[in-house]
């Protein structure tokens, strides 16, 4: 009797988040699946969390398994989104059967969905289709596609994340999914491996003024060193440093709209981190503003005097790609 | 036009100018290298780290725009002259391995006539390290991050702010409260101290006692000296200054191992069949110690002595002035640890593979008996021990005498000592007599000079009459021209790969022969565009 032994998700947390104005509770899945096509990104460390390779029935069966554990495990009234990420792409066939996106669509219908994917399995008709799935009235989107944008300059996207697409494939993907009318959400990374502070920063400015009138939503996460990835690798080595928090206020402050942005990691060796001593305040805001959009609270942090603050201006301004990191 | 000429060298360290446009600079030196390259800001995205994989450095690797010329262990690419950038150089020091190995790797493919730039690199802990690797120049990044990190700089380490109040530096930076300011001064002051230490030819020393207050500089230390090619290439053949060997590192020195691998392999002893080993003394040469003059007046001329010592492992008579045998010098306790027991009894026992006696008497105590008695088990030698106490003891000296008892007479031969051992030949030295003293020392065949002696390292220096009884090696092939004064890098053809800094060769073209002394190695003889390599002393026009 195989379909009655249970199958966890990778990982699936209860949160809040800011959706179209206001803060709703979230419900955060990652799902173990055949694993990413490309599989190839530096700091990816779901790279060895995949399925073996499975018969496309056999793998359909076990991801309808997960999502059969997360029915029975979180009610349904205690959240009104869902994000579903998958290590790799929603919306690749081979990846995640489509029988799968339809029993996803039956369980969580009426949810707002947002579901992770490369933009090359942005298909008009299969996004119609899941979005036609879930859609209970009740949303104005009840799906926005995210896709893993990370920047939308090209050379930083191929040099420090190999992550073989380009800026013109995710707009390609953005009026696909807006033409089967689901929202696009997209992820930028702010400091994946080979760039100074400096050049990090102005990425991420860039990148959001950029994709600013393209995306429906902007979430930025903030590189962080995890187990079995080049990126670690690379910071054994005293070739890599996540962005300084000071870095991340300069961003988030500096930006037309707002940005949503998960810390994880934050105050931490492996993740963005500033002295050890003013880390905690500014974690606990940048999370806060995530929720609030208040950028006078990040105003006031960025604000806030510490020692180290003129050791991150002078990495700012100091630090070239020939002589870096020059921090740990 | 961007030109870079060393004058002085110290192993991989240099004292060089550097020319890049107007400018002309002395290095080593730090310098605003922001102003002296005015284009350096400007490689944006171009970071790629020194322990990233092949394809990466192949696909994304870039030298950048004119000077400098951005380098990578996996893309060394430069031609004569230029100043190299080995970008990310700060990350190295933490893993000392690769450290050692990139540094060779980014050694043997760059010409040695470049400047080495190591940005962001240099603190007053770390300049003499960089320099004793082969760096040259060095900007102010690492001191002012120092001083923005509230961090006080000296040689010994990164320290608290609050150290500047306690007095351990008087400069004008500390006396103004201006951190920055003493930052920068300390890196200076390291650096003119590091340079003064490679004019003096004693940069080793420096840099042993540099290394303490970090392991992963003491490391890096060890995995330089593990490489013994790279390293000994370098390395001039002799100094006329002192060799301290006051720590662990001293016996790992090229040249230690040189010195006995010369004593194995070149060295032709003088013909008996009894040797006599004896213990060493604190004044170089050893002959001129009282206990020497004991123990050679006790041997008279009966067997072959050698001088069983630490850290050069063996010492032959003929050999004593040579450096480094005549300018070493130990801490001696009397207490020999097991590393250097091992290290030495390794080398007598090759040694006596090499070179096989009849009888061999061990006028030694303590330490240096305990290493005789290691390498005699390790080939199978009775060793017969003529010390009854100190050395020096009337007993000891009587047994000497008695175990000599009936040994046939003969003369040291320190001209066939010293020429094999310099020239890796065996000549004869029939009718060849030393003359002289100390200081002024020849070596003759009647009235006419083959060698004199250089009183500061102890080599030969062969007079054209000289070189003709060395058939072959220490020769370098020049182009068509008449040398006037020196020979410089680019008119050499070809030269024996064997010749060092400081080695007595044989210059011979078409036009001329000369003899003189190299200024550089043969490695950058062949590899480099610009610089003396040979100072010449006689010239002779052939054809005249």
């Amino acid at each position: 009797m195989v379909s009655k032994l249970t199958e966890k998700p990778l990982a699936s947390w209860r949160g809040k988040d800011r959706y179209e104005g206001r803060i709703l509770d979230t419900l955060t899945v990652i799902f173990r699946s055949g694993g990413c096509s490309w599989n190839r990104c530096r700091m990816c460390g779901y790279r060895h969390e995949r399925y073996p390779d499975l018969p496309r029935d056999e793998l359909a069966e076990r991801l309808i398994r997960q999502v059969r554990w997360v029915k029975e495990n979180f009610r349904d009234e205690d959240y009104q989104v869902l994000k579903i990420f998958t290590s790799g792409s929603f919306f690749d066939p081979d990846e995640v059967p489509p029988a799968v996106r339809r029993a996803v669509a039956e369980a969580f219908r009426g949810k707002a969905v947002i579901a992770e994917t490369r933009p090359e399995y942005v298909d008009a008709d299969a996004v119609r289709e899941f979005r036609e799935g879930i859609d209970s009235g009740d949303w104005d989107k009840p799906l926005h596609v995210a896709v893993g944008l990370e920047t939308t300059n090209d050379l930083i996207r191929e040099r420090s994340i190999d992550k073989g697409f380009s800026y013109a494939d995710f707009l390609r993907a953005a009026e696909a999914a807006h033409a089967a009318g689901a929202g696009m959400k997209a992820y930028l990374l702010m400091k994946p491996p080979f760039l100074t502070e400096r050049e990090a920063r102005d990425d991420m400015i860039r990148s959001i003024r950029d994709v600013a009138p393209v995306a429906d939503s902007i979430s930025m996460n903030l590189c962080t060193v995890q187990s079995r990835t080049e990126v670690e690798h690379l910071w054994k080595q005293h070739a890599y440093r996540p962005p300084y928090l000071w870095s991340v206020l300069d961003v988030l402050i500096s930006s037309p709209v707002h940005i949503l942005c998960d810390p994880v990691g934050g105050g931490q060796m492996r993740g963005p981190h500033n002295c050890g001593a003013c880390d905690g305040p500014i974690v606990k805001g940048i999370a806060d503003y995530s929720l609030s959009g208040d950028v006078g609270l990040l105003r006031a942090l960025a604000e806030t005097e510490c020692g180290c603050k003129e050791e991150w201006e002078f990495v700012l301004d100091g630090e070239e790609p020939f002589c870096m990191p020059l921090t740990r | 036009m961007s030109r870079y000429e060393a004058q002085k060298r110290d192993g991989l360290a240099r004292i060089g100018t550097y020319e890049y446009e107007e400018a002309s600079v002395s290095l080593p030196a730090a310098l605003d290298t922001d102003a002296l390259f005015p284009t350096l800001r400007e490689r944006a995205l171009s970071n790629v780290p020194l322990a990233i994989d092949p394809a990466f450095v192949q696909n994304y690797f870039s030298p950048g725009e004119g000077q400098p010329v951005a380098v990578h262990p996996l893309a060394a690419s430069a031609e004569s002259g230029d100043c190299v950038m080995v970008a990310n150089w700060h990350t190295a020091e933490k893993n000392p391995r690769n450290y050692a190995g990139w540094l060779a790797a980014l050694k043997e493919k760059l010409p040695p006539d470049t400047a080495w730039y190591a940005p962001a690199a240099a603190l007053p802990s770390t300049a003499c390290l960089l320099v004793y690797s082969g760096f040259d120049l060095f900007d102010y990044r690492g001191v002012d991050l120092a001083s923005a990190q509230k961090k006080f700089c000296l040689s010994e380490g990164e320290f608290p702010a609050s150290m500047m109040e306690t007095g351990v530096c008087g400069c004008e930076g500390c006396r103004e409260g201006d951190l920055a300011r003493h930052n920068r001064l300390a890196l200076d002051r390291e650096i003119a101290l590091v340079r003064h230490y490679v004019e003096a030819g004693r940069l080793r020393e420096l840099m042993e006692a540099r290394c303490r207050t970090d392991a992963a500089q003491v490391g890096i230390l060890r995995f330089l000296d593990r490489n013994y090619a790279f390293m000994e290439r370098s390395l001039p053949v002799a100094r006329a200054v002192p060799m301290r060997a006051n720590t662990a590192e001293s016996q790992n020195r090229a040249e230690v191992r040189r010195f006995a691998d010369r004593v194995i392999e070149r060295f032709v002893p003088t013909r008996t069949d009894v040797a006599v080993l004896l213990p060493c003394s604190a004044r170089k040469p050893y002959s001129l110690s009282r206990s020497h003059r004991l123990f050679v007046n006790t041997v008279n001329r009966r067997a072959h002595e050698l001088i069983v010592t630490s850290p050069l492992g063996l010492v032959p008579r003929e050999l004593e002035r040579v450096y480094p045998a005549g300018h070493y010098d130990v801490p001696v306790t009397g207490y020999w640890d097991r590393e250097e027991c091992a290290f030495i009894a390794d080398i007598l026992t090759r040694y006596f593979a090499a070179h096989p006696y009849r009888r061999v008497i061990a006028h030694l105590e303590g330490g240096a008996l305990t290493v005789a008695e290691m390498a005699a088990e390790a080939c199978g030698i009775d060793l017969e021990v003529t010390c009854k106490g100190h050395p020096t003891a009337p007993g000891s000296l009587h047994a000497l005498d008695a175990a000599l008892e009936g040994e046939r007479r003969m003369q040291t031969d320190t001209i066939r000592g010293t020429v094999s051992w310099q020239f890796a030949t065996d000549i004869n030295t029939k009718g060849l007599q030393l003359r002289g003293r100390s200081m002024q020392m020849a070596v003759l065949r009647g009235k006419q000079q083959l060698f004199s002696i250089d009183a500061g390292t102890g080599l030969f220096r062969p007079t054209f009459e000289g070189w003709d009884l060395i058939p072959e090696g220490y020769r370098v092939r020049i182009d068509s021209f008449v040398p006037q004064g020196d020979v410089l890098a680019p008119g050499i053809t070809a030269c024996d790969p064997r010749i060092r800094e400081g080695d007595e060769v044989l210059v011979e073209g078409p036009l001329a022969i000369a003899t003189g002394r190299a200024t550089m190695g043969a490695d950058e003889m062949l590899r480099s565009k610009r610089g003396v390599a040979i100072r010449v002393r006689k010239v002779k026009k052939l054809g005249e």
